[in-house]
């Protein structure tokens, strides 16, 4: 039996999307059956950043509907062969999936895979309703603004009002430059406030920007900060206690912070 | 179980509902009534919800279910006459009804509760704690609480970190600093004097400011 895993945010752009495609190639890497899930309908991206835009012929959508088998919709990585994508459709809105729709489907897969990570859309309609559904656990991804700090946490707040309380936290797009002046919330104000276990934490790289363009997900790149850090996160992930790493020596503001935080437990 | 007090006077049964969905306060009552069956049978039964929580529909629904089932008669429902006799400021802020949280309140929640309200836990800032007595926090708040909500200004709101956006207590308003430049390091208590709300120590005598 598989684990299916859902990466939401509550605020959009904060990088989901960036983040399921990571953490499935990443979990590829390692060897794990992995599929991936759009479930941003009618704003699909996922598709984008694997860059398996061109491959697309049925959709989640199609599959609940009946109109091809779940396996039909299926689309093999191009570089993973252990790597799947669940496409969602681009012509439709969230409505055309039902929760339960979806936890059928999700549970179908986790007897065939041994991770199913779900991209969720912004928000806490419809979309989220469909994309936790079927989910064990949930990735909470937040950038070190207060605005996306009260919107992840408004999310845990409805993940625990559904029982869902395997949630752990990524921190996205940390600047050390500000972070180190002050000028940003930092990591301990962060986990202070939001009170879950945090995953990751994920430097803002234009890499990021380069490899999404090209359909390649960043930690294919070996010499990219975020690839490394994503790489971390997925070993935690798989139940590897891996520290915290320090990014850059030098900064001696954002390095203490986390130290202080490894300690801390 | 505690959503429901249930009180008797001259004018019948009156059900006080402090708190809870209209689910888990049918259910309560039916538990209640079920329990003396026999004395509340036949009897008039107004309800006071002074959180408005149940709809029209499900009111009509309960009145009518209860008549089938207790044969018990609800007569109204937060009916001016019945509250303006009986339901007076909470007063039992030294000594009284209290409702304990064992969470963090997170943005977007509401918490409300007719007596005392005891939060182990954060509030978060865009969440919402309002009790008729006392609101204290074991923890950090951030967000908004009302203490007195019916008009006790002796109500206090305490929390292990005081840093709420907004406090009220009865019908006084005080809205946070701008930013907080200074975290407080000990417990704090808001309570009214003088006609404003004020913040102090948790013992003033402790800490010389
Ligand atoms: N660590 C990072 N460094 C630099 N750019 C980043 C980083 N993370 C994400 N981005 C950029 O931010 C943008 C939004 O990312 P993404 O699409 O993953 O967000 P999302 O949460 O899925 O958005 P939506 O809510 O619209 O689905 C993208 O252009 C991405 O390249
Ligand atoms: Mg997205």
């Amino acid at each position: 039996m598989g684990i299916s895993i859902v990466v939401t945010s509550g605020k959009g752009g904060v990088g989901k999307t960036t983040t399921t495609a990571n953490i499935s190639t990443g979990l590829a890497m390692l060897g794990k059956k992995v599929v991936a899930i759009d479930a941003d309908t009618g704003l699909r991206n996922l598709d984008l950043h694997l860059g398996l835009e061109n491959r697309i012929v049925y959709n989640l959508v199609d599959v609940v509907e009946g109109v091809c088998r779940l396996k039909q919709a299926l689309i093999k990585d191009k570089r993973y062969e252990n790597l799947y994508l669940l496409p969602t459709a681009q012509t439709r809105d969230k409505t055309a999936v039902k929760p339960e729709q979806m936890e059928k489907l999700v549970n179908e897969l986790k007897e065939e895979f041994d991770y199913i990570v779900i991209d969720c859309p912004a928000g806490i309609e419809h979309g989220f309703e469909n994309a936790v559904a079927g989910a064990d656990m949930a990735v909470v991804v937040t950038t070190p603004e207060v605005s996306a700090v009260r919107d992840a946490d408004r999310i845990i707040g409805k993940l625990e009002a559904k029982g869902l309380d395997n949630h752990q936290l990524i921190i996205n797009r940390i600047k050390y430059e500000m972070t180190k002046k002050g000028e940003m919330l930092n990591i301990d104000d962060m986990t202070d406030i939001l009170a879950i276990k945090l995953l990751g934490i994920v430097p803002e790289d234009e890499k990021i920007v380069i490899s999404t363009n090209r359909g390649e997900p960043v930690i294919t790149d070996e010499g990219a900060k975020a690839g490394q850090a994503y790489k971390n996160i997925v070993r935690r992930i798989t139940g590897e206690e891996v520290p915290f790493i320090d990014f850059e020596d030098e900064n001696t503001g954002f390095f203490s912070a986390l130290k202080k935080f490894f300690f801390k437990k | 179980m505690d959503n429901i007090t249930i009180k008797g006077n001259k004018n019948g049964i009156i059900a006080y509902i402090n708190s809870g969905t209209f689910d888990e306060v049918k259910k309560e009552l039916q538990n209640k009534i079920e329990n003396a069956k026999d004395f509340f049978s036949g009897c008039d039964m107004y309800i006071v919800d002074k959180s408005m929580n149940i709809k029209d529909e499900d009111y009509i629904k309960l009145k009518n279910e209860f008549k089938n089932i207790f044969n018990i008669n609800i007569l109204g429902y937060n009916s001016d006459k019945i509250i303006e006799g009986n339901e007076k400021i909470f007063t039992g802020i030294y000594e009284g009804r209290t409702k304990f949280y064992r969470s963090t309140i997170r943005s977007g929640q509401n918490v409300n509760y007719n007596g005392n309200i005891v939060i182990i836990g954060d509030v978060n800032s865009g969440a919402e704690v309002t009790a008729s007595g006392n609101i204290i926090v074991l923890g950090v708040l951030r967000g908004i609480a009302h203490a007195g909500l019916n008009g006790n200004k002796r109500a206090i709101v305490a929390a292990y970190k005081l840093l709420p956006s907004q406090l009220r207590i009865a019908d006084l308003i005080a809205r946070s600093p701008d930013s907080y430049d200074e975290k407080p390091k000990i417990p704090e208590i808001a309570r009214i004097k003088d006609g404003a709300i004020i913040i102090e120590p948790y013992l003033p005598n402790k800490h010389i400011w």
